[in-house]
C-alpha cells in the first residue's frame, strides 16, 4: 500500500513541479491565451466554412428541413449556366477603378511624407472613410447621387452642387452607362484612405540616411519618387494590387445598398445572397462561395509566386 | 500571484462556457419560462404589466387560485401596432378570460428574422408562417390544426398553408389582392369618369393625368423595386379571371409568358407605363417609399400598384384621406372584371411548444379571428366567412371576387416548387428576377423586343423545371 502511493506523490509533484517550472509555465500560458483566439476561430470560421463546403454538395433550403445529397450538381449548373458568372463582368470597373484608387493614393501619401502643414490632420481626414460603417458610407452615397423630383425627395448633394454652376442635374443611378462608375467612385472614396496610410508607413520606413545622400546629389522630387521611394515600397504596391484585385471580385455593400444590384450594378455576391435567400438554393449559394473563395486562393497564390521572384 | 492566475482562468473559462452555451442553454431556458408560472420573457411591451401581475400574485394569493398562468409569445410583424399598443389592449379580453399572459414580438424585417429564428426551436408560440417555409415543409415546425374539412366552410382561405388535407396556418385576415392604389381627385381632375377596365384605357387614363394635372401620373418606386414591384404580380390572378389559373399552367403545360396570357399582360402593361418617361417620375432610381405617401395623399401622386394593405397607410400620410381610392386590376375577361381576395399571414403554432401552450395557442386564434374583430377594424376582410367588406371596396362594386383554387391533391406545392428552383420566381424582386430587368428595359428606353427575350428566357427555364418535375409528371401519368 504504501510504496505505490509514495510512487504516485512523487508522481504528482513532479508535474506539479513541471507546471511551476520554465517549460510548463510557457506551454500553459500560451495554451491559456490561445484558447480564446482559437475557439473564437473555430467556432465563427471554420466550422461554418466547413459546413458551407458540406451544403455546396446539397439540395438544402434555408431551414435545412429536406436535404438531398446531389454530389457535384451544383457545381455543374454554376459552370453549365453562364449568367452567373456574368455578374464578374462588373467586377472590371471595381478593377479599373482599383488602379486609379492606387495611383491617388501614391501620390498623396507621396505629398504628406513632404514636410506639409497638418499633414496628420490630412491623415486623419483620409483615413476617416475606412473607418466608417461600410452601410453608413452607402447610404450616404445614395443621397450623394440622388436625383431629386421635387415631390418626393429633393436633388442629392451632386445634383444640387451641378445646378449651383448652372448645370442640369444628371440621372446618376438609373443610366446604365455611368451607375457603375458612380459606385466605383464611392468604392474609391471608401477605401482609398487605407492605401495612403499603408503607402505613408512603406515611404517612412525608408531611411532618411537615403533622402539626404540624394539631396546632396541634387535630385529633384521626381527623381527622389522615381528611383527611392518607388523601389522601396514595390511589395507593397504589389499587394495592394492584389487586394484590389480580391476586392473588386467580392465587391457588395456598396452596389447591394445604393442601387440593389439593379441597372446592371450586380455582383457575383449579390447574386449569391439572392440564390440563397430568396430563391432558397442555398446548396448552390454554397457552391458559388466555394468558387469564390477559390479564385480568391488562387489570386493569392499568384500573388505568392510574384513576390518570390522579385525576390 | 496564484490568485491572478486562477482569476484568469476562471475568467478564460467562463468566457469558454458562455460561448459554449450560446448553442443550447437559450431554447431551454424560453421552453422552460413557456412551462412555468407567471415568468414573462424580457419584452419591451409588457415588461409593466408582467411586473403588475407578478407584485399582485405575491401579495393577493400565494396560495394558487387557479392553478399555472401560461405565457403565450406571439411573433408578429405588425410592429407600429405593438408599439402603440393596441394589440396589447385587443388582447387584455382574452388574457382574462384564459388567465394567461400574452406578450407580443414584433419585428420589422419579419421573414428574414424569423426564418432565421426558425433554426432554434425557439421561435414564439403562436406566429405568422413565413413564405419561405414550404409547404411540404409545414409539419416539421407547425402543430396541425385540423383536417381542411374542418375549416373550410367556417374559414376564408383554409388552405392558403395546408398540406395533405392538414391546416397549419389559418389567416389572421385578408384582402383584395390585385387592385391599384390611386388618387381620386386626381383621377377626377384629370376628366376620367370611369375607372379602365383594359390596359389601354389605364395609359390613356394616365396620359390625361399628365396632359391636364400637375401630378405624377404613375409612381414607381422603383429604388424598393425588391418589393414594390413585386406588387405586380397580386395583378395576375385578377388579370386572368380564372381560379385556378396556376393549377391550369402546370395542367395544360404552358408557358408562363404567352401572348395573351395573364403574366404577359400585366407585365407589358408594366413596361407599357415605364417606357414612357412622361408618365412617371423623373429618377426612377432614388424614389422615396416615405415620401410617396403624403405625395399620393395630397394628389402630387395619381397612381401606385400596391395591396389593399396601403390604403390606410397612404390615408394615415397627410389630410386628405378621404381621395385615396382603391381600383381593380384593368383587365377584362369576355367583358368582365376579376379580383382576387387572398389571404394576409397566417398564424402557425410552434411545435416545439408545450401542450398546455399549444391548447393556449388555439384557442388564441380562434379568439383573434372570432371575436377580436381585429381584422375589420383595420379595413381588412376577416377570415371568418360573412364578414363585413371593407368601405374602400366601393370600386370593385362590378367586379367578381373570387379566391383562388387550392392545388388539387398531388400538385400542392408543386407551382412554388417549379417557381423557385427555375429561379424565374413570380413573387421575387432580386436583380435578376423578370420583374426588375422588364422595368429596367423600359427606364433606359429598349423597345419590347428586349422584353420578349426576358420573357423568352423564362420561359425557357420554367420549362426545363417543370419537366423535370417528378411530382407533377407524376399527377399528370395518374
Amino acid at each position: 500500500m504504501a510504496a505505490p502511493s509514495g510512487a504516485n506523490i512523487k508522481k504528482k509533484k513532479s508535474i506539479s513541479e513541471w507546471l511551476h517550472g520554465y517549460t510548463g509555465q510557457k506551454y500553459t500560458t500560451t495554451i491559456i491565451f490561445l484558447l480564446i483566439p482559437i475557439v473564437l476561430m473555430i467556432l465563427f470560421t471554420i466550422i461554418p466554412a466547413v459546413n458551407m463546403g458540406i451544403f455546396s454538395f446539397q439540395e438544402r433550403d434555408q431551414f435545412g428541413a429536406s436535404v438531398k445529397w446531389v454530389g457535384l450538381d451544383n457545381y455543374r449548373t454554376l459552370f453549365s449556366d453562364t449568367s452567373y458568372f456574368q455578374t464578374f463582368i462588373n467586377s472590371i470597373y471595381y478593377f479599373i477603378g482599383s488602379f486609379v484608387q492606387q495611383a491617388i493614393a501614391l501620390l498623396v501619401a507621396t505629398i504628406l511624407c513632404t514636410k506639409v502643414r497638418f499633414a496628420n490632420l490630412f491623415k486623419g481626414i483620409i483615413f476617416f472613410p475606412y473607418m466608417m460603417n461600410g452601410v453608413a458610407v452607402s447610404l450616404i452615397f445614395r443621397r450623394f447621387f440622388q436625383k431629386g423630383d421635387g415631390i418626393t425627395n429633393t436633388e442629392g448633394t451632386l445634383n444640387s452642387i451641378l445646378m449651383l454652376f448652372g448645370a442640369d442635374p444628371v440621372k446618376w443611378l438609373s443610366n446604365t452607362d455611368i451607375v457603375n462608375w458612380c459606385l466605383v467612385f464611392a468604392s474609391v472614396w471608401r477605401y482609398i484612405g487605407f492605401d495612403i496610410i499603408m503607402y505613408i508607413g512603406a515611404i517612412q520606413s525608408i531611411s532618411p540616411d537615403i533622402y539626404e545622400a540624394a539631396d546632396l546629389d541634387g535630385a529633384n522630387s521626381w527623381q527622389r519618387f522615381r528611383y527611392i521611394i518607388f523601389p522601396g515600397i514595390r511589395p507593397i504596391i504589389a499587394l495592394q494590387l492584389i487586394l484590389a484585385i480580391k476586392g473588386s471580385i467580392s465587391v457588395f455593400e456598396i452596389p447591394y445598398i445604393i442601387t440593389g444590384g439593379r441597372f446592371g450594378t450586380s455582383t457575383f455576391v449579390i447574386r449569391t445572397i439572392d440564390t440563397a435567400f430568396t430563391y432558397q438554393h442555398v446548396g448552390l449559394a454554397s457552391a458559388m462561395a466555394v468558387v469564390l473563395l477559390a479564385i480568391i486562393l488562387i489570386v493569392t497564390a499568384i500573388q505568392k509566386a510574384i513576390f518570390r521572384e522579385d525576390k | 500571484m496564484k490568485m491572478k492566475k486562477i482569476l484568469s482562468a476562471a475568467v478564460t473559462s467562463a468566457l469558454l462556457l458562455s460561448i459554449a452555451g450560446c448553442g443550447t442553454s437559450a431554447p431551454a431556458s424560453t421552453t422552460a419560462a413557456n412551462t412555468e408560472a407567471p415568468k414573462t420573457d424580457d419584452t419591451t411591451t409588457t415588461a409593466a404589466e408582467a411586473a403588475a401581475t407578478e407584485a399582485a400574485a405575491t401579495e393577493a394569493a400565494p396560495a394558487t387560485d387557479s392553478g399555472e398562468k401560461l405565457t403565450l409569445k406571439v411573433l408578429t410583424c405588425r410592429t407600429d401596432r405593438v408599439q402603440d399598443g393596441h394589440l396589447d389592449e385587443i388582447t387584455k379580453a382574452f388574457e382574462d378570460a384564459n388567465n394567461c399572459d400574452v406578450v407580443y414580438q414584433g419585428y420589422t424585417d419579419y421573414v428574414s428574422d424569423v426564418s432565421t429564428m426558425m433554426n432554434t426551436t425557439d421561435y414564439g408560440d403562436v406566429l405568422f408562417i413565413p413564405d419561405t417555409v414550404k409547404l411540404s415543409d409545414l409539419s416539421n415546425f407547425f402543430e396541425p390544426l385540423g383536417s381542411y374539412d374542418e375549416y373550410k366552410d367556417k374559414y376564408n382561405w383554409a388552405d392558403a398553408k395546408m398540406y395533405d388535407n392538414t391546416v397549419y396556418g389559418i389567416a389572421h385576415r385578408g384582402n383584395v389582392s390585385g387592385g391599384i392604389c390611386y388618387n381620386k381627385k386626381v383621377w377626377a381632375d384629370a376628366g376620367v369618369t370611369t375607372l379602365p377596365t383594359t390596359p389601354e384605357e389605364f395609359i390613356e387614363d394616365l396620359k390625361l393625368i399628365r396632359d391636364n394635372t400637375d401630378a405624377i401620373p404613375y409612381y414607381t418606386n422603383f429604388a424598393a423595386a425588391d418589393w414594390t414591384l413585386v406588387q405586380w404580380a397580386a395583378l395576375v390572378l385578377s388579370a386572368s379571371g380564372s381560379p385556378s389559373y396556376e393549377n391550369d399552367l402546370l395542367i395544360n403545360k404552358e408557358d408562363i409568358f404567352t401572348p395573351g396570357g395573364a403574366y404577359y399582360n400585366v407585365y407589358k402593361l408594366m413596361y407599357d407605363v415605364f417606357s414612357d418617361p412622361t408618365l412617371i417620375e423623373e429618377d426612377p432610381a432614388t424614389t422615396d417609399w416615405e415620401g410617396c405617401k403624403p405625395a399620393i395623399n395630397n394628389g402630387l401622386i395619381g397612381t401606385m400598384v400596391m395591396g389593399s394593405w396601403a390604403v390606410s397607410q397612404f390615408a394615415e400620410a397627410g389630410d386628405h384621406p378621404e381621395d385615396i381610392g382603391y381600383m381593380p386590376a384593368p383587365f377584362s375577361v369576355n367583358g368582365k372584371q376579376y379580383a382576387q381576395s387572398a389571404p394576409d399571414y397566417c398564424f402557425g403554432i410552434n411545435k416545439n411548444s408545450s401542450d398546455a401552450v399549444k391548447e393556449l395557442g388555439k384557442k388564441y386564434i380562434t379568439w383573434y379571428i372570432e371575436e377580436s374583430g381585429d381584422a375589420e377594424a383595420e379595413g381588412s376582410i376577416g377570415t371568418l366567412k360573412g364578414s363585413k367588406m371593407p368601405d374602400y371596396l366601393e370600386a370593385f362594386q362590378n367586379c367578381e371576387l373570387f379566391v383562388a383554387e387550392p392545388a388539387p391533391d398531388g400538385l400542392v406545392g408543386v407551382f412554388d416548387a417549379i417557381n423557385t428552383d427555375s429561379q424565374v420566381g413570380t413573387w421575387a424582386g432580386d436583380a435578376a428576377n423578370f420583374k426588375i430587368q422588364i422595368a429596367e428595359a423600359a427606364i433606359s428606353g429598349k423597345d419590347f423586343s428586349a422584353v420578349e427575350a426576358i420573357y423568352a428566357d423564362n420561359n425557357q427555364r420554367w420549362a426545363e423545371t417543370r419537366d423535370a418535375n417528378a411530382e407533377l409528371a407524376a399527377y399528370l401519368a395518374g
